[in-house]
């Protein structure tokens, strides 16, 4: 157990304890706050958010970016709405978070083998994108009919909802990938050091395509169930998407040098920027306050992390552990 | 966001091409001679001077920031917020009575401030997507907090010369767009400063090794890119006589656009202030001439897209079949 804490890097604590001090501060603040219904909204938010984080944050793992989540986002939530009085709730959904699986993978594909640099190539499909998504709706917002089929993505289980769960459910099966498969284990090796994954042999094509494709699939489905769920799917819809997405994953510690993070920190991440938005707007706070405190945790993120990289930091953290081993080495012997 | 796959640049400055700005030239060439052969109204003095127009302000943002571009920090997301803080600071100011002077030079500090912040960040070793990620949301923020998202009038005419007086048949800002490029230009390849930018962005630790300081270019960059953000609300607030903060939406897409379509190296080192008022030109004409044949707004968009994917997929051939050479 010792062992294992030693290896939890400090800044993990530092998360953590955000993550619990926002919480109890919004907790006192606002007896709402903890209530089970105020906790199935942040969860209803955790929902589509923590796709676009993992979408999001996953490239970053792998030491790209893509800047195109929101675009496909809108064309998906689109596509979804428009067939799923057709062919059903389970069928739209996933029609749609496989074209997105597709559509990741060719992007990925192109980006490994034009060796661009994945965030011209995805600024170019993050508008190319967006005017399908005029195209395609006509440049009206799509509607449904049919609201029972929205009621049935939002209707409350406890404090969860479908969408919620679903997304959970996501959030495991991609972090058991993470960690448990070679696969998996690829998108940190060239993310942390990309030369020194291709000379250890890992192709870079695989991984490269699974990122984006995974990528690609959950900014799908994110579209999707959101578009679904509130009944209609606008061509202009997850414009900001990347602002909340890229901060909930920083502060969840993806590191932005590559080959750093973890989906559960990614979930703890998006779950502090939820407590910081639905506690201000259960205050009242308009939509620009929730922006500028979104900007303000991810300027604080950017900050822990320059400050904990910088060389004077990293060296006394250095001597602290090896102190803290020497003495944990001394109790044992 | 890793170098890319063959490595590191050699040490010595990247081998000057003609290939990538014979390209960006004929990509505008091919377009007018698409236009004309299409479509007569295309090719006319009347619709030139509203291509280039519509071109002016994207390309005064987008050539103050092509330094940041050359200088190897990719690209600022904050020039919209910058540019609309920019616009409604200047409509309060001159409501507030100020001279047009005081509140243009008010303006300029203003935005200076944000840039040298976003600089100093970034030469602290912010990644800069993100930092001007975050500081366009606080700004975007803050300002609709102040002004309760609502539209600041100027409340006078005094400044409304600066957006819609035409010299020599010119607007004002095309005049900015010409002279701007210019001056950027000449800074660029002409001055020590220059020269500093562009080695930094080639090659950061032979440009340290040589005695230049990375972190001052970063922060001068920076401080550049916001005074064209702060030049494009100004006069936009000029024009109209009110700063709006949804004035200025996707300007930063649209610039980073240029850039990309100038032929602008993401990896640093490589561009031109000329090449990027070429991109921008590029597509307000591909706009103008989808506007005149009738194409929806969407299908608009999906072909700026496509023009971007294709001309920094064939920039990148050419450059990585350079570097194998």
């Amino acid at each position: 157990m010792r062992r294992l804490a030693a290896r939890v890097e400090t800044t993990v604590w530092a998360r953590l304890a955000l993550f619990v001090v926002v919480f109890v501060v919004f907790a006192i603040s606002d007896r709402r706050f903890a209530g089970p219904n105020n906790i199935f909204t942040i969860f209803e938010g955790f929902a589509w958010l923590g796709l676009a984080a993992l979408a999001v944050g996953l490239t970053i793992i792998a030491g790209e970016l893509d800047l195109s989540v929101g675009s496909v986002a809108a064309v998906s939530g689109i596509v979804a709405v428009s067939i799923v009085e057709d062919i059903g709730l389970v069928g739209a959904v996933v029609v749609a978070a496989l074209l997105g699986l597709a559509y990741g993978a060719v992007q990925g594909y192109l980006i490994h083998r034009l060796k661009i640099h994945s965030l011209v190539f995805t600024l170019g499909t993050l508008i190319g994108l967006r005017g399908l998504a005029f195209m395609i709706s006509g440049e009206n917002t799509v509607v449904m009919k049919n609201l029972d089929i929205a009621d049935v993505v939002r209707q409350q289980l406890w404090i969860f909802s479908p969408f919620s769960l679903v997304t959970i459910l996501v959030f495991a099966l991609v972090g058991l990938f993470l960690v448990y498969t070679r696969y998996g284990r690829e998108i940190f090796a060239i993310g942390g050091g990309r030369q020194e994954a291709a000379a250890a042999g890992v192709p870079l094509v695989r991984p490269l395509v699974l990122t984006f494709a995974l990528s690609g699939s959950m900014a799908a489905l994110a579209g999707a169930l959101t578009s679904i769920k509130s009944g209609s799917a606008g061509p202009a819809a997850f414009e900001q998407l990347l602002l909340p997405a890229a901060t909930a994953a920083l502060i969840g510690g993806v590191s932005l040098l590559g080959g750093k993070g973890s989906v559960i920190g990614i979930a703890i991440g998006t779950l502090t920027l939820r407590f910081i938005t639905s506690g201000l707007s259960l205050g009242g706070s308009p939509f620009y306050v929730l922006t500028l405190a979104t900007g303000a945790v991810l300027i604080a993120g950017v900050v822990l992390e320059l400050v904990v990289e910088r060389p004077v930091v990293k060296a006394a953290l250095r001597r602290r552990r090896a102190r803290r081993r020497a003495q944990a080495g001394a109790r044992a012997g | 966001m890793n170098e890319r796959g063959t490595g590191r640049r050699s040490a010595e400055a990247p081998a000057r091409s003609v290939i990538v700005p014979v390209a960006v030239v004929g990509a505008l060439v091919v377009l007018g001679v698409v236009g004309w052969l299409t479509t007569p109204e295309f090719i006319t003095y009347r619709n030139f001077q509203s291509i280039v127009r519509a071109a002016a302000l994207i390309g005064i943002v987008a050539v103050t920031m092509t330094l940041i571009t050359i200088a190897g920090s990719f690209f600022s997301l904050s020039v919209s917020q910058t540019a609309a803080m920019s616009a409604i600071s200047f409509a309060a100011f001159l409501s507030w009575g100020f001279p047009v002077w005081v509140a243009a030079l008010a303006v300029i500090l203003l935005a200076a401030a944000v840039g040298f912040v976003q600089g100093g960040a970034v030469a602290l070793g912010g990644n800069p997507i993100v930092v001007t990620l975050a500081v366009g949301a606080v700004i975007f923020g803050m300002v609709a907090w102040l002004t309760d998202n609502k539209t600041v009038r100027t409340g006078t005419d005094a400044a409304e010369w600066i957006g819609t007086s035409r010299p020599l048949e010119i607007p004002t800002q095309t005049w900015a767009f010409i002279v701007i490029t210019v001056a950027t230009g000449i800074v660029l390849t002409r001055t020590k400063f220059g020269r500093e930018v562009t080695l930094v962005g080639a090659n950061r630790s032979a440009a340290t090794t040589a005695g230049l300081r990375p972190g001052r270019v970063a922060v001068y960059v920076f401080l550049v890119s916001s005074l064209g953000a702060a030049l494009a609300g100004i006069f936009t607030a000029a024009q109209f006589s009110q700063g709006r903060l949804d004035h200025f939406d996707g300007v930063d897409i649209d610039a980073i656009a240029a850039i990309l379509v100038g032929g602008a190296a993401i990896q640093g080192g490589e561009g031109s202030a000329i090449r990027t008022a070429i991109g921008a030109v590029f597509i307000a004409a591909l706009q103008n001439l989808m506007v005149l044949r009738g194409f929806s707004f969407g299908v608009r968009v999906f072909f700026v897209g496509l023009a971007i994917l294709v001309s920094v997929s064939a920039f990148t051939l050419i450059r990585n079949r350079r570097r194998l050479a």
